[in-house]
């Protein structure tokens, strides 16, 4: 596990550990740990700097 | 007249010839949904007294000379996902909503009834539509999902019902949602016919929301042309959802130009399934040779799954979390089910927002792709229906390949799965034809002509 997972599984614990038991601790540290892993693929990927988060917003207004 | 693998066309022919009555159909679904379908796992809600009341109006109109079109008078079940009114609970297969009701009707639901259509179920569906990280088959309160085809297998999910139910011949057609695999998988593993359509073709007002940028609703039925007629019904634009797209759909049958196919098949998605279904799909791509070209060809080299996977996780995080705060999980089905949703926390804002601009990038590269195609072909799913009990490989938690499905979904194309064949043991396996945006029409005709050549389809268990 890396150092990275490690800080957020201790914040995770923080917020929610109380409702959990130590198997299901130790499941939540793996699913973090895979979770992290997946991020570290997407952070080696070579994004232009253009490129814009595909995500639409509309400006509302009721009448249009 | 039993109601069992007949197409909406052929009932369709029937009624309005005075064979078949629309109240009869409705009953008779009725009652397979509540013997059969229930042994599979497939029914939450029988709708009788809905059901009843809009056969009879079927039954009246098309008497009195008024005809609303190809679904007037035709039973369906609705992926428990969909809000119903009336008192009809929607449980979204989760425990905690096992008798919650809404007091409107989904987009969907409401079109379907404009059309004439007959609603007889809710049908069973993993619980929260998997975005709690399910790793095995017993993820619902409904129990799971048992495929028509050996009761040993479950019958893929999300929409577990809307697969088996169809796949049994228990309806001629079911609705699904598919945020990555959802109605493409269960159409494979029930060996039926599954439409992902478009994102924003049709309306999500009204269903559970699971990850908005990726929610699609969607057919499944025994043909591409059965899905086709459904998709016409429920799509265009639509004031209660804003991503629903402004553009109309017509459903076309007519044959598509007088030339052959042109298909494409990704480099690596094919060697990368499960060993039956990579010597399934591959007799396949032999045959579909008979209707056109089959052109190997190779994507960039991006990470499509891991960009799928953080989108999803995070909008899942954020569309569930009062779910998840309050506590609500800890009731579910799947153990897995009451951890798994805690880890998203430990995804960042910055690393969701990377995943959103190169899904834009993807986007741009994969039309720049299809544009020369017609399709990209490639295993519906690539993995034979898991056995009850046993944990399952999956894309979603990176378990199992699967950048067909990740690139369609994260761009939001259509995609239509068929019955291509079935392993040594009997399991379903499904072929895709994924097209571009808003081009239905193109992957429906694939399809057809792939039904007209084969008889996969017609195979019953």
């Amino acid at each position: 596990m890396t150092s990275e997972a490690e800080i957020l599984f201790a914040l995770i614990r923080s917020r929610y550990g109380s409702r959990l038991d130590a198997a299901q601790l130790e499941e939540l540290r793996t699913v973090v740990d895979g979770l992290v892993r997946d991020v570290a693929v997407l952070r080696a990927a070579v994004i232009p700097d253009d490129a814009e988060p595909a995500q639409g917003f509309t400006p509302y207004r009721s009448d249009s | 007249m039993s109601p069992t693998f007949r197409t909406i066309r052929e009932l369709g022919t029937d009624i309005r010839a005075g064979r078949l009555s629309p109240v009869a159909l409705a009953e008779a679904c009725m009652t397979g949904l509540d013997t059969l379908g229930r042994k599979l796992n497939a029914v939450v809600t029988i709708t009788r007294e809905r059901a009843l009341e809009q056969a009879r109006r079927a039954e009246r109109e098309l008497a009195a000379g008024r005809d609303r079109g190809p679904l007037h008078g035709i039973p369906y079940g609705a992926k428990d996902l969909l809000a119903t009114s009336g008192g009809i609970p929607t449980s979204w297969g989760a425990a905690p909503f096992h008798d919650r009701c809404f007091d409107y009707d989904a987009t969907v639901i409401r079109r379907l009834e404009e059309a004439g259509a007959v609603l007889v179920a809710k049908l069973a569906m993993v619980e929260f539509a998997g975005g709690m990280g399910y790793r095995q088959p017993n993820a619902s309160f409904t129990g799971p999902g048992i495929s028509p085809w050996a009761g040993d297998a479950w019958s893929g999910g999300s929409s577990s019902g809307s697969g088996s139910a169809v796949g049994a011949g228990l309806v001629p057609f079911a609705i699904g949602s598919e945020t990555w695999g959802s109605i493409l998988g269960p159409a494979t593993y029930c060996s039926v016919t599954g439409l992902r359509p478009t994102y924003g073709r049709v309306s999500r007002h009204g269903a559970m929301a699971l990850c908005w940028t990726l929610d699609k609703l969607g057919p499944l039925a025994l043909t591409a042309d059965d899905c086709g007629l459904v998709l016409d019904a429920i799509a265009g634009p639509d004031r209660e959802d804003p991503t629903a797209a402004t553009r109309a759909y017509r459903y076309h049958a007519s044959p598509p130009a007088d030339r052959p196919f042109r298909f494409a098949v990704v480099r690596g998605t094919v060697d990368t399934a499960e060993p039956a279904v990579r010597d399934g799909v591959r007799r396949a791509l032999d045959d579909l040779r008979a209707l056109g070209t089959v052109e190997e060809i190779a994507l960039a080299d991006r990470p499509y799954e891991s960009m799928a996977r953080i989108i999803l996780w995070t909008e899942a995080a954020a569309a569930a979390e009062q779910i998840v705060e309050r506590g609500l999980i800890g009731e579910l089905t799947a153990p897995e089910d009451r951890v798994t949703p805690y880890a998203r926390d430990a995804i960042l804002a910055k690393d969701y927002l990377r995943a959103l601009r190169l899904r834009g990038v993807v986007a741009r590269e994969i039309d720049g792709v299809l544009r020369h195609f017609d399709a990209i072909v490639g295993p519906a799913r690539g993995t034979v229906g898991p056995r009850l009990g046993k944990e399952f490989r999956s894309a979603l938690r990176g378990g199992a390949p699967d950048v067909l499905g990740a690139i369609g979904n994260a761009a939001g194309l259509p995609a239509v799965g068929v019955p291509c064949g079935f392993t040594d043991e009997g399991l379903p396996i499904g072929l895709q034809f994924m097209g571009r945006a808003w081009e239905e029409n193109s992957v429906l005709a694939a399809a057809r002509a792939w039904q007209a050549r084969t008889d996969w389809h017609r195979r019953r268990p």
